[in-house]
């Protein structure tokens, strides 16, 4: 800007200066040529009269100067000459001023000289006798002129450019520094050319505009990271080539990710084949789902392209945990299983049973004993669908009425319904403690304690004892312990026996008649009541499962 | 320019990390078939995987090949570059015998259980071997491509050990001659696929640091 202002001020003060100098050239150059016509016209006229009166006489020891004098006769021979021998002279009757001279009494012409690159004037007079006095004076051209004048004339263009030079390198900065000391944070605080202030309106209306819009960027940003950082579902962000754009916490702990991922492909955290052909589908525009499966767990992933005018911009990848859904949805099916099967097999007895006393072939003596066992099967059938539907109770959550419940009271109930089935194994069953009651329903704590006596029962030591004890708990809660000198249960099995349908020895529950629900009712029970469950067991040893009902179970 | 350039190299990775999966699909498929004794329909997935890995080796090297040409490439882009062209050798080469362990197994049926823990040992040890030196290219991780050479050493000895009992078995004049020689086969093959993959792992190696097999090539 600034070298542009200095070129444009200094290029015309350059022009104006040399134009000024070939006028003044011009114009001086008329004047004196002029002034010499002027001069060599009054000198012929003396020159003439001198001649007049003294005839040839009049040249003799005359200093002309720079004049040339020449005395024509009326027929054009030189008579003399003031530089040239007159005799070698040619005729001068052709000349323009001679002729002119002849015919007015005066002639003046003017010729250039090329070889001497010289214009020479001149001035005739006829004097009275018929003959002409010429007086010529060379004068220098103007090439001539400005070479007089150049030492001079280079000193002033000098002078001058210099002076040009500084002013123009002066003004320019001038004009320039205001603009570069415009501050452009505060564009309206400056005091510059009045043209600049629209500009200057229009940055600062859109300096606002822009830092609006920055903070508003920045909060949905951080409305952005917000939700995606704190949501348990991984949230990855690709673009169309399927570089990681974002990455949220989740999904970089799903897929082992660090800060280094983002700009990388992510095919580098996971190029299983169903990865891959959920990138496929997404480039070509298509939304999909697929299970895959790291470190132990399993996560549904969902690719949508993100389309613009029906042009994949990228993709949004979701990854949820479904390892939890999928082991439900796989106990739900076995249990599904599970409840068909121990339905079928007492209805198969029942059926078997009813079909040979329909066809008779059953002797009469036997018939009192097939029907007690239809009785008895259709008696197992009863209490598995009880249980089923208790537990489904439990599982909706429903309502049932809490009254005020005295445990040993009702231990005490446990045990006296028990007490043939005990007596038949020879076992004893022993109910003590100090006591308590707990804030519940009485029908699901008489299911505790009710299932819990008759495993104890069941998988007791044959003469062995079973003991029931309630007491306070440290916590202070109740505690309410069922403890057996039994089987036991090995270590491996302890943790899922209160799953539905889940038996240590699966030959075994034939033999007892179990439903195979008992402990999984007790945990859904005890669940219902916020108690916990601690189950100790020794191998051949025996069992103690104790449930502890919290201090705001009991009244 | 460089944005071009640095597209195509992004390009060149994804599709290196893609045939690397191809590849680990296909030995883990064969791998699995093998053990399980299923055949029927396992032989037609690794076809499709090897045609699928012949074919994005000849994309590879089409990228690669116009790369140098068009790019001229120096330095670290250009080991990138040649290592990959040389990747794409080794990781073809596994996919065919992936599927020649496919076809051999298919005529040999189920492998007998006491050849079962051995073989299977070995197949993992391989596959664990692809996979290493894939994740040690899409990392760039010079360190764990040197840790598949020490499993290559393992893999040879399970591969010895296989042999003698084979050779245990035909001095006693016991079993089938013919199940034996695929069982061989299929023991060789393996060991193979994982000298392929210690050669990835030190082309890998080599476009990281510049030092190849322990000598320096540029």
């Amino acid at each position: 800007m600034t070298k542009k202002i200095f070129r444009s001020i200094f290029l015309v003060a350059f022009i104006v200066l040399l134009a000024c100098l070939a006028l003044i050239t011009g114009v001086l150059y008329d004047h004196f040529s002029e002034q010499q016509s002027a001069q060599l016209a009054s000198q012929a006229d003396l020159a003439a009269q001198g001649v007049e009166n003294e005839g040839l006489g009049y040249f003799d020891g005359l200093d002309s100067g720079d004049t040339r004098l020449t005395w024509i006769a009326a027929d054009g021979s030189v008579l003399y000459d003031t530089d040239a021998d007159s005799d070698s002279m040619e005729n001068h009757s052709s000349r323009e001023e001679f002729v002119e001279a002849v015919e007015n009494g005066r002639g003046e012409s003017s010729r250039y000289s090329s070889t001497l690159s010289e214009e020479t004037i001149y001035q005739a007079v006829l004097l009275s006798d018929g003959t002409v006095l010429r007086a010529a004076a060379s004068h220098s051209t103007v090439l001539a002129l400005l070479w007089g004048m150049f030492v001079p004339l280079l000193l002033i263009v000098a002078v001058a450019v210099a002076l040009a030079a500084w002013l123009a390198s002066r003004l320019s900065r001038r004009i320039v520094g205001p603009l570069n000391a415009i501050d452009l944070d505060s564009p309206l605080e400056n005091d510059v050319y009045d043209e600049l202030s629209p500009l200057l309106t229009r940055v600062e209306s859109q300096k606002k505009q822009i830092s609006s819009q920055l903070d508003e960027l920045s909060r949905r940003q951080e409305e952005f990271s917000a939700v995606t950082d704190n949501m348990s579902e991984g949230l990855i962000l690709l673009d169309r080539e399927g570089i990681i754009l974002s990455i949220n916490p989740s999904a970089a702990r799903i897929f082992g990710a660090d800060s280094a991922s983002i700009g990388r492909d992510i095919l580098t955290l996971d190029r299983s084949p169903e990865l891959r052909a959920l990138m496929e589908s997404a480039s070509a525009g298509k939304r999909s789902e697929a299970v895959i499966e790291r470190d132990g767990a399993e996560y549904q992933l969902s690719a949508s392209p993100v389309l613009t005018d029906g042009v994949s911009r990228g993709t949004v990848l979701l990854a949820f945990d479904v390892t939890e859904k999928l082991r439900a949805e796989r106990l739900r099916r076995e249990f599904t299983a599970n409840v068909s099967h121990e339905l079928k097999t007492p209805l198969h007895s029942i059926m078997g049973a009813a079909e040979l006393l329909q066809d008779g072939l059953v002797k009469s003596e036997d018939q009192q004993r097939f029907l007690g066992r239809i009785r008895s099967e259709a008696e197992r059938l009863v209490t598995l669908v009880d249980d089923v539907i208790d537990l489904s109770r439990m599982d909706e959550g429903d309502n049932f009425p809490r009254e005020e419940t005295d445990l040993l009271q009702l231990a005490r109930d446990v045990a006296g319904d028990l007490g043939p089935a005990a007596e038949k194994r020879g076992i004893g069953i022993a109910v003590g403690g100090s006591g308590g009651s707990v804030f519940g329903v009485r029908r699901l704590l008489w299911e505790i304690i009710w299932n819990l006596c008759d495993n104890a029962v069941k998988y007791g030591r044959e003469g062995g004892h079973v003991s029931v004890s309630v007491d306070a708990a440290p916590s202070g809660g109740v505690s309410l312990s069922v403890a057996d000198d039994g089987i036991g249960i090995p270590a491996e099995h302890r943790a899922r026996v209160f799953e539905r349908f889940y038996r240590v020895d699966k030959s075994h529950s034939r033999a007892t008649g179990g439903t195979g629900l008992g402990l999984s009712i007790v945990k859904h029970a005890a669940q219902y009541h916020g108690a916990q469950i601690e189950l100790e067991s020794e191998e051949g040893r025996g069992t103690r499962i104790t449930v502890i009902f919290p201090p705001r179970a009991v009244s | 320019m460089r944005n071009k350039f640095d597209e195509q190299l992004a390009t060149l990775n994804r599709e290196m990390i893609s045939m690397g999966a191809l590849c680990e699909e296909a030995i883990a498929v064969t791998a699995r078939s093998m053990l399980d004794g299923d055949n029927s329909s396992s032989i037609d997935r690794v076809r499709a995987l090897e045609n699928d890995i012949d074919q994005k080796e000849r994309e590879i090297e089409s990228i690669c090949l116009k790369l140098l040409l068009q790019q001229q490439p120096v330095a670290s882009d250009l080991r990138q570059i040649s290592a990959a062209l040389k990747m794409i050798t080794d990781m073809e080469r596994i996919g065919d015998q992936a599927l020649d362990i496919a076809e051999t197994a298919g005529f040999m049926g189920p492998v007998e259980p006491e050849d079962a823990p051995l073989l299977g040992e070995l197949a993992r040890k391989v596959i664990s071997m692809v996979t290493d030196s894939v994740d040690a290219f899409v990392r760039h991780d010079a360190e764990a491509a040197g840790t598949v050479a020490a499993k290559d050493d393992e893999a040879d000895a399970l591969f010895t050990r296989i042999k003698n009992s084979i050779i245990e078995r035909i001095s006693a004049q016991k079993g089938e001659g013919e199940y034996a020689l695929d069982l061989l086969m299929i023991a060789k093959y393996l060991e193979r696929i994982g000298d392929h993959a210690t050669n990835i792992a030190e082309w890998v190696e080599f476009s990281v640091t510049g030092i190849h097999k322990g000598g320096e090539m540029l």
